[in-house]
Formats: C-alpha cells, sequence, structure tokens
C-alpha cells in the first residue's frame, strides 16, 4: 500500500467514523421533537447561552495564555518547570472533578472572599465562563506555546538589532509568524468551551432560561428519558458547532494564508 | 506482526470488560439510594458471589441509559414517577415491581442550622440562597414544586423564586449542595442527613406541609439476562438483611414508619404534573 493510499484511507476512516456517528442520530431523530426544538424560546436561549460563554471563555483563556505561552518558549524562570506541568492538569482530572475543585475552592476562606466580593460564580452565568476558562486555559497555553516554539528566536533577535522594542517585535514578527497556532488553539479552545458540561453542571446548575447551556440542555433531556428531545438538541449542537468551526476554519485560515 | 495479532490483546480486553459473566448483575439506579444501594450490593456479593454492578444517575437519566444501551437487570429509580413511565413504556416487568423503602422530603441546612430556617417560610428571607432539583428529571425536584404550590402564596411563592440559586441534577447533588454550602438551604429528603451527617441537618416539615411520602420501587428490567438471578437480588433487598441496610441509613421500611415520623398518614407515592412555568419547554 502507498503512503498517499495508507494515509489518506486513515483520513477516510476518521471521517467514517465521525460521521457514522453523526448519521446514526438519523434512527431516533424525530422531525416533530427537531421543529419543537428549534421554535423553543428555552433551547434558543440555550443556544445563545453557550455561543455567547464559550466565546467570552475563550478569549479571556487566549488572553492570559498569549503571553504564558510566549514566557513558557523564550524565558526561563523560577516555577517555569511547575508551571508546565500544571497545564493538563484540567485534562487529567476529568470535568466532574475538575467541578468539584472549582465548588471546593469556594468553601475556603478565599473562595468565600471572592464570592462575596469579586462575583458570585456557583450557580451563575459568571460560573458557566469559569468551568469553560479553566477546562480550556491549559491546553491554549500547550497550543501557543508550541507555536511559538516554532518561531525562531533569531528572528526577534534581528528585529531587536533593527531597533525594535522587545514588545514591538513580538507584536510584529513573532505574532504573525505564530498565527496558524493561535487560529488552531482558537478553535480548539472554543470547541471545547462550547461541549464543556461536567465542571459547567458541577459548578453553574441546570435552570431553564439561567444557566441551560445546550450540553447541560441535552443532559437534562437524557434525565426526563425524552430521547427523541435528546436526539433533536444533539443536533442542534452538531449542527452549530460544527457550522461555526467550518466558518472560523474558513475565515481565520483565509487571513493567515493571505 | 500482523494487525490482527497486534489488535488481538487490545479485543481481549476490551471483552473482558463488555462481556456479562453469569454472576453479575446491572442496576441501573436513582441517586436517591445511593449510599445504602452501595452497601447492600457490597453485601450481596459477599453472600452470593454474585457482583452486582450499579449506575446511578437521575431516575429519568439512568431510564434513559438503560433504554439505549439495551442492557441492565434491574431498574431502581428514586420514585414512583420514573417507575411508572418505565412501565408504560414497556421497559420492565411490572409484575416484579417492589417497594423497597418509604422516604419523606425535609428542609435541608448547613448543620448548626446557621440560618435559623424553621419553616418553608423561612425559605423566602431576602438574601437566603435557596436551591431545589431539577423538577424536570430529578424526582425529589418534583415533590419540592408540589409543597412549594401547595403551601406558599403568589407573594411568597416570587419571594422563594427570588431566592432560588438554582436547579442541581440530581438527589445526590441536592445534598451536596449543602454540604459545600452552595445554598443555605433545599428541599431534599430527610435522609440527606444521615449520608453526610458532619454536614447536614434535616428541618422536618411541619405534617400539613407534606403532600406525599415517597417510595422506591424496583423491578426486573426487560433486557436482563437472568430474570432469576434479578429477581434473587430484589429478594434480598426486600429481605431482613438488605432492609437492614437500608435502615441503617433511616429510610422507612414501611409506610407505618414514614407516617409515624410525619404525624400522620399521607398519600403514598403516585405523579405530580410539574406546572409549566417551573419548567419552560
Amino acid at each position: 500500500m502507498s503512503l498517499r493510499r495508507g494515509t489518506v484511507a486513515a483520513a477516510l476512516v476518521v471521517l467514517a467514523l465521525y460521521g457514522g456517528l453523526i448519521a446514526s442520530l438519523a434512527w431516533f431523530l424525530d422531525p416533530e421533537a427537531l421543529a419543537r426544538a428549534l421554535t423553543s424560546e428555552r433551547v434558543l436561549f440555550s443556544i445563545r447561552l453557550s455561543l455567547f460563554a464559550a466565546t467570552v471563555a475563550t478569549l479571556l483563556a487566549l488572553l492570559l495564555a498569549t503571553p504564558a505561552a510566549y514566557a513558557l518558549s523564550r524565558y526561563s524562570f523560577p516555577g517555569k518547570e511547575a508551571a508546565e506541568t500544571v497545564l493538563e492538569f484540567p485534562i487529567i482530572v476529568s470535568p466532574a472533578a475538575l467541578g468539584a475543585i472549582l465548588l471546593i475552592f469556594f468553601n475556603n476562606p478565599l473562595g468565600e472572599w471572592v464570592q462575596e466580593s469579586v462575583a458570585r460564580f456557583v450557580f451563575t452565568f459568571a460560573g458557566i465562563v469559569l468551568a469553560q476558562f479553566v477546562t480550556i486555559l491549559g491546553v491554549a497555553v500547550r497550543m501557543l506555546k508550541a507555536a511559538f516554539d516554532e518561531v525562531p528566536a533569531e528572528l526577534e533577535t534581528v528585529a531587536r538589532t533593527l531597533g525594535a522594542s522587545p514588545a514591538h517585535a513580538f507584536r510584529t514578527v513573532t505574532l504573525p509568524l505564530a498565527k496558524r497556532g493561535l487560529v488552531a488553539a482558537f478553535i480548539l479552545a472554543w470547541a471545547k468551551a462550547m461541549g464543556e458540561f461536567g465542571a459547567t453542571l458541577m459548578v453553574a446548575g441546570t435552570m431553564a432560561m439561567r444557566t441551560e447551556t445546550l450540553p447541560i440542555a441535552i443532559f437534562m433531556r437524557l434525565a426526563s428519558a425524552d430521547i427523541e428531545g435528546t436526539v433533536a438538541l444533539i443536533v442542534v449542537l452538531v449542527t452549530i458547532g460544527l457550522t461555526a468551526l467550518h466558518t472560523a476554519r474558513r475565515l481565520l485560515q483565509g487571513r493567515v494564508d493571505a | 506482526m500482523s494487525l490482527a495479532k497486534l489488535l488481538m490483546p487490545f479485543a481481549a480486553v476490551i471483552f473482558s470488560f463488555t462481556a456479562s459473566a453469569a454472576d453479575r448483575l446491572l442496576v441501573y439506579a436513582g441517586a436517591a439510594s445511593k449510599p445504602p444501594t452501595e452497601e447492600a450490593a457490597a453485601l450481596y456479593e459477599q453472600r452470593t458471589g454474585v457482583k452486582v454492578d450499579v449506575v446511578f444517575g437521575g431516575s429519568g437519566y439512568v431510564l434513559s441509559q438503560m433504554k439505549l444501551a439495551r442492557q441492565g437487570d434491574l431498574y431502581f429509580p428514586g420514585s414512583s414517577d420514573y417507575m411508572e413511565k418505565a412501565k408504560r413504556d414497556g421497559d420492565v416487568f411490572p409484575e416484579t415491581e417492589k417497594v423497597l423503602v418509604y422516604l419523606v422530603p425535609a428542609i435541608n441546612v448547613y448543620k448548626g442550622n446557621p440560618h435559623g430556617i424553621r419553616t418553608l417560610k423561612d425559605l423566602t428571607r431576602p438574601g437566603l440562597k435557596v436551591a431545589i432539583a431539577n423538577p424536570e428529571g430529578v424526582c425529589i425536584g418534583a415533590y419540592a414544586v408540589e409543597i412549594l404550590e401547595h403551601e406558599l402564596s403568589p407573594d411568597e411563592k416570587a419571594a422563594f423564586r427570588n431566592n432560588l440559586a438554582n436547579y442541581t441534577e440530581s438527589c445526590e447533588k441536592t445534598a451536596t449542595a449543602i454540604s459545600l454550602k452552595m445554598a443555605d438551604a433545599v428541599i431534599g429528603w430527610g435522609v440527606f442527613q444521615h449520608w453526610d451527617p458532619d454536614r447536614i441537618e434535616s428541618i422536618p416539615l411541619p405534617k400539613a406541609q407534606i403532600p406525599r411520602v415517597g417510595y422506591l420501587p424496583i423491578a426486573v428490567s426487560r433486557f436482563t439476562r437472568d430474570r432469576a438471578s434479578a429477581q434473587r437480588f430484589i429478594d434480598f433487598l426486600t429481605g431482613p438483611d438488605g432492609q437492614a441496610v437500608f435502615a441503617k441509613y433511616r429510610y422507612f421500611a414501611t409506610p407505618e414508619d414514614a407516617f409515624a415520623w410525619v404525624g400522620e398518614k399521607k398519600p403514598v407515592g403516585g405523579e405530580y404534573v410539574v406546572p409549566a412555568d417551573w419548567l419552560k419547554k
């Protein structure tokens, strides 16, 4: 088997696996349930909430992850190794455990102070964003660090010898060259935030028209033993999620390639 | 090494996890019975060598799982409502249904009752943070709504909903909401106090405010591959050894025990239709 045929076959297996799973939803898909879902005020609220929370959480995560990843890529500093090690912590502990850890944090004096004096996270919209933010931050830093590692430090040095300040060299040389990594990090982080369920459920609760994101709405439909309703909402989530990602990839990739 | 040889060890491992041995039972259980069911399952295995795997979750959630997985030997929901649905949909053998224990709703607060909550009306006090289970999928949520609808005036209901931080997703989480101080009070089961005695205190509701006594029914699933073995586990749970485990966690063995705790006779089980404004479809 040639390399081309073998690798293309592998790619098609990936497509067949995920595509097959999505197509199998048709087995339980009830057009009436889907129509009801698409016209329901509650579902539309969940869609808006999910899109908004995932976007806010992703932007906040990239805002912190970009400089952090740059520091991890370029500098030596005390605590660097520990900071690197802890990046996969949210993935290792599982979403439910992460949610439990957040709740436990809000039970200690510092957490109580944060809740009383800064913002209330438990059972609120801020709790959704926090759960998603904590879930995606580590992976965003990891991806951005890999992107910055790919940009040769010598290019920054050259820019500096030509008179650019470190910040200017970062903005005009490193960031543009790391664009692909930034785009990939944004897409992955956003998708992960959009589908986040375990930590959100633990921290933000399940109330409709308040903190019911689409993944939580799906869970609550299953919890009511409403399988047709569940499938309708999964179809909505898959459609919105994949369409948004496809559009984002085309727009951002287009800019990167230009 | 051929691909088949390479994959064989993986296939063996996967098979060992999925193979249904004759001496194994799978129970889909509502979380309302988690602590004693875990203990009873371990005891049953010790006595008979039959391993009992229990999947816990919201009663409706585990019913969905059982239907979709098309497997499981027993269905053990947290209330009668979901057993009625399972019977209607033909997911259990109705003639095998047995009531195991009875439950009474109560207000649950953090141990020591720091907010001095004594009655349902106290939950309407401004500034208090309260939670209930999601009435859509969790049985105790529906009980909570029934109590509130029945006992509070429209103004009091509005005040309660003002204090209502959110819905929890399961029976267990309703208790955890107190343990982890996510809410100042919840409407849950009286037994929550015995789930986490260091942190949870139950405030009994006055007898007039308790509309119904709940019960935990169990039945053999229509997906069982060994109906006799599943039935033996039911017999164990309804027998003296199983009942002793539930009694340890203060679940009531008979309706009379529950009535004695409440102070008067009450309707048992049944279904309650949650008003639409609590659900929002």
